[in-house]
């Protein structure tokens, strides 16, 4: 063993009855790292949490945590600790005594637990409510007492199991950035479960995205945004254009025909897929501009794609516009283009209009 | 009518006009006159002199008559133990078993407590008689042993027929504290090093406490009135309360004293209740 | 980390692992013989009802004649014609009281309602002993003694105290009142606004809305409190005076004679009777889509 990861996944299976509930997961998770778990819900990746903090017990695989195999050790003798979704503070005890207890249970000496009870709370700002209740608290309040109470015990790894869901737009926005400056500050690693993308995007290092129990991909957000690997991944990251295409061949180029035939090329595709094969084409709604029909240049240039559309739909978002053009085989797809100025909308429902795009920023995947 | 409309007192009032005469003649009259003939003097043909003496409540606390109001403390009070003793795990048991089942257990549990506390006695007289019940032929017959156990007549029998009867009624509500509880509390707990011991007496049992509070109280009040299970289970000796209070009525015609050791054992029951109550309040949990 | 160690590790978690598990099936194995301990002298109690000896702890054979015996025998199945008379006249008094103590403590806040609300907690609370000697002190010295309402039911024909019809409306109607406001504080008030957005007056919407949607606890509170009326023993044994008997009372007095397995089929009619009464209310709650928990009033 060369590296030690801070938790690693091997092979990972968990079965409940018929249901294969996390199907394979293989992660390596650095040290000091902010790592995400995103995906809708059921995908798995609360499972994929309980089981590195030891609630559940995988059916398969291996969980390893800074090098030692997990095994079947209950959750009070994993080194990790637990921010849950419904924070799980203990009603009966004060907010010190809450925060107290990971220390008591380890058989901390009196002052030191005190000692960093009140380290804890300053670190969260919340020191005037040592001796309230929970209920007495705000969402906002009892989250960040949830985790003080975790982070006190100096876990080698933190799980975070969708801890802001709770809270409002606002202070959610909030919060993502004060975990983010938190993770850095402190240094500790974290796993951090979400469904919502741009949570993921905004604080994590790396992200994995999972579906049906399956990890589709794992990478920073901007390879994850700009490359993804399939078709599950580009769809739940972001927006994006699915054009249905035939291959026409994949080397020394990648090219593609549109239902209208006419050809594009591509800068990736998917593993697995062969010529002839039927296959969508993704590209980002702000990746791609549209030209006047006049405005095609004489020589077009090769790596660039310009396809014949219909405006047939216009929505203003504010920053910027939304352009549904249909294409020559009917396929719609939207484009953004970003309001610069003031009542400067150039193009009418209804007009014809050539839509472009860079081959590069193009992918073909799997349908 | 119109007035009715602006009066919610009123309508209030008119709903309960009925049932609450009804229960001020027919029950707290009774309980008046009980307070009442407390202080009166035996009549010389049964029925009360009107007298005022004080004797009734000093006899209460006569040797003779305190020990059985004790000896009543000490089987409600053993009755109580014993039937959280046993039924607080059979509450984890339901609690913690698949949803699906837990209504059927509930179900289970219940169907012995509605059929009729009479038989349920009598099924236990059969049971533990000195020489023809059950248990003791059936252990001599088997060799076992070989003079019959004093299983009957006595406080055991006295205290195993309680805890029969008020089994359910412990299980209860320490069932629902149970469910209610949020089972995040509890891995939260594992998750900050507890062991499942360390768990459950630091979190689990002090959320389950007024549970055990409501169902300790459901117990030990009746038991103390006991008056069924000594008369069927105490082999004819007058070991209980509510024994004595019903020979005052029923044989001995001294209705003043049969008052008055009703109206020291409701009072008794009403301290025991203020005092489980000022318990609870004081440890104030959540 | 010496080999060793690793070990030990692996054996530890896995020893984790044992114990959890023992500790579940412990848990269930005490759940069993609770349940065991429970039903086992039911059980055997209906089983020598079926005895063919005198005995009601040595088996001797399989007979139903302690059945005909109790059917044939005139003392017993008066007291069963009374117990029913009992229940259905003190059911139907104490649901219509018990249903209007609960309408008024639920819907109405007024000065004195703490000491309403607690005074009818009373013969809930109170020991079924402290409440047959208060009732028996009671009508004898207000005169109304114990005196029978001579009756002619279903041929049977019956002289019921009211000194006993009126102790068991006392203790019933509380009952009742506490499964029936179980039942009124988890109505959606919503529909009664719209019924009232839709022009029905105060008693329109009562009659219209809320006693419908009410009428699965008004119900229940009734079989509850039916039961309760078959099963008491204590305050009819000493409200009816002398010569009255219900069926309970009558056990009372077979024990007290001398234990044959007669007691033991009179016992598992009982037991049936129960049983049955409980199954109907389940039914009825089912249907009308209730909580089961509500029937007990918890």
């Amino acid at each position: 063993m060369t590296k030690t990861y801070a938790v690693e996944l091997q092979d990972v299976v968990k079965q409940f009855g018929d249901v294969v509930a996390v199907n394979h997961v293989s992660l390596q998770i650095q040290d000091g790292e902010f790592f995400s778990l995103l995906g809708p819900s059921g995908c798995g990746k609360t499972t994929t949490l309980r089981m590195i903090a030891g609630f559940e017990m995988p059916t398969g695989g291996a969980i390893y945590i800074h090098g030692e195999r997990q095994g079947y050790r209950p959750p009070n003798k994993r080194p990790v600790n637990t921010v849950f979704q419904n924070y799980a503070l203990f009603p009966h005890m004060t907010v010190a005594e809450n925060i107290a207890f990971g220390m008591e249970m380890q058989k901390i000496p009196k002052d030191e637990i005190n000692r960093r009870v009140s380290e804890a709370l300053d670190m969260v700002r919340l020191s005037n409510m040592a001796s309230r209740k929970p209920k007495q608290l705000s969402g906002g309040q009892q989250q960040r007492i949830a985790l003080a109470r975790a982070l006190v015990n100096r876990p080698k790894v933190l799980l975070l199991d969708e801890p802001l869901g709770a809270l409002d737009l606002k202070l959610r926005k909030a919060m993502q950035i004060e975990l983010k400056a938190l993770q850095e500050e402190v240094g500790i690693t974290f796993i951090y479960v979400t469904h919502d993308q741009e949570e993921a995007l905004t604080m994590s290092d790396r992200i994995a995205v999972m579906n049906n129990g399956i990890v589709h991909q794992v990478g920073d957000p901007e390879t994850i945004y700009e490359h993804p690997a399939d078709r599950f991944v580009a769809d739940f990251i972001g927006e994006t254009n699915f054009i249905p295409v035939k291959i026409i061949s994949l080397a020394p180029e990648i090219v593609v025909a549109l239902g209208s035939g006419e050809q594009v090329v591509a800068g990736w595709a998917e593993e697995g897929l062969a010529v002839g094969d039927r296959a969508v084409l993704s590209i980002r709604p702000e990746k791609m501009d549209m030209l006047e029909l006049n405005e095609v240049p004489k020589t077009p240039a090769h790596n660039t794609a310009y396809v014949k559309g219909k405006v047939t739909h216009l929505v203003y978002v504010g920053t910027d516009t939304r352009h549904t053009v249909t294409l020559g085989d009917g396929t719609e797809v939207v484009v953004r283009l970003q309001n610069m100025y003031i009542g400067e909308e150039p193009w009418e429902l209804g007009e014809a209009t050539i839509v472009t795009w860079n081959a590069a920023h193009a992918r073909v995947l799997k349908e | 009518m119109e007035r009715l409309r602006r009066h919610p007192e009123l309508q209030a009032w008119l709903i309960l006009a009925i049932p609450v005469i009804f229960l001020l003649i027919f029950f707290m009259a009774p309980l008046l006159i009980v307070f009442v003939y407390s202080f009166l003097e035996r009549g010389k043909y049964g029925g009360v002199e009107w007298v005022f003496t004080l004797d009734n409540i000093r006899r209460v606390f006569d040797p003779l008559y305190f020990k059985t109001f004790l000896r009543s403390f000490y089987i409600a009070i053993i009755t109580t133990i014993v039937t959280l003793a046993l039924g607080y795990p059979l509450a984890y048991f339901i609690a913690k078993s698949p949803p699906s089942r837990r209504n059927a257990l509930v179900f289970a549990l219940m169907i012995p407590f509605w059929t009729n506390f009479l038989i349920r006695t009598y099924a236990w007289l059969t049971l533990l008689r000195t020489h023809t019940g059950l248990i003791n032929v059936t252990l001599m017959n088997w060799g076992i042993i070989s003079k019959p156990l004093p299983l009957y007549g006595n406080d055991f029998a006295i205290i195993l027929g309680l805890v029969y009867g008020w089994l359910p009624v412990m299980v209860l509500p320490i069932y629902a504290a149970l469910e209610r509880l949020d089972e995040s509390l509890l891995e939260a707990a594992r998750d900050l090093y507890a062991s499942s011991g360390k768990a459950f007496w630091r979190v689990t049992w002090p959320l389950s406490i007024p549970g055990v509070v409501a169902g300790s109280m459901l117990v030990f009040i009746p038991s103390l009135g006991a008056f069924v299970t000594p008369a069927i289970l105490g082999g004819g000796k007058s070991l209980m309360i509510g024994n004595i209070i019903s020979n005052q009525f029923l044989g001995a015609h001294d209705w003043p004293f049969g008052s008055a050791l009703s109206m020291v054992m409701m009072i008794a029951m009403l301290i025991a209740t203020l005092i489980y109550f000022r318990w609870t309040k004081k440890s104030e949990l959540v | 980390m010496s080999v060793q160690t690793e070990t030990l590790k692996t054996n530890d978690s896995r020893w984790d692992l044992i114990r959890s598990k023992l500790g579940g099936w412990s848990l269930s194995t005490y759940g069993i013989l609770a349940f065991a301990f429970l039903y086992l002298p039911i059980v055997i109690l209906v089983i020598f009802s079926f005895n063919d000896s005198r005995s009601v702890s040595k088996w001797a054979g399989f007979t139903t004649e302690w059945y005909g015996k109790m059917f044939q025998d005139g003392q017993i199945m008066l007291s069963i014609w009374n117990s029913l008379f009992l229940a259905i006249i003190s059911t139907i008094i104490a649901t219509i009281l018990g249903t209007l103590v609960a309408l008024g403590l639920e819907r109405y806040r007024f000065r004195g309602k703490t000491a309403v609300d607690s005074m009818f907690y009373l013969p809930v609370i109170i020991p079924d002993i402290a409440m047959a000697i208060m009732l028996l002190l009671f009508f004898n010295m207000s005169g109304i003694g114990f005196t029978p309402w001579k009756v002619n039911f279903f041929g049977a024909k019956l002289a019921v105290p009211y000194s006993v019809i009126i102790g068991h409306v006392a203790f019933n109607t509380s009952f009742v009142a506490i499964v029936v406001r179980a039942r009124l504080a988890q109505m959606d008030r919503t529909l009664e606004e719209a019924a009232q957005d839709l022009y029905a007056n105060t008693w329109q919407t009562f009659r219209r809305v809320t006693l419908p949607m009410l009428m699965p606890g008004i119900i229940g509170g009734a079989l509850l409190a039916f039961t309760l009326s078959l099963d008491d023993f204590v305050i009819t044994f000493f409200t009816s005076g002398a010569g009255f008997n219900t069926l309970p009372v009558r056990v009372f007095g077979m024990i007290k004679k001398g234990v044959t397995p007669k007691i033991n089929a009179v016992s598992t009619l009982m037991l049936v009777v129960s049983l049955s009464l409980v199954v109907v209310s389940i039914l009825l709650s089912r249907r009308s889509g209730g909580d089961d928990s509500v029937q007990m009033g918890f």
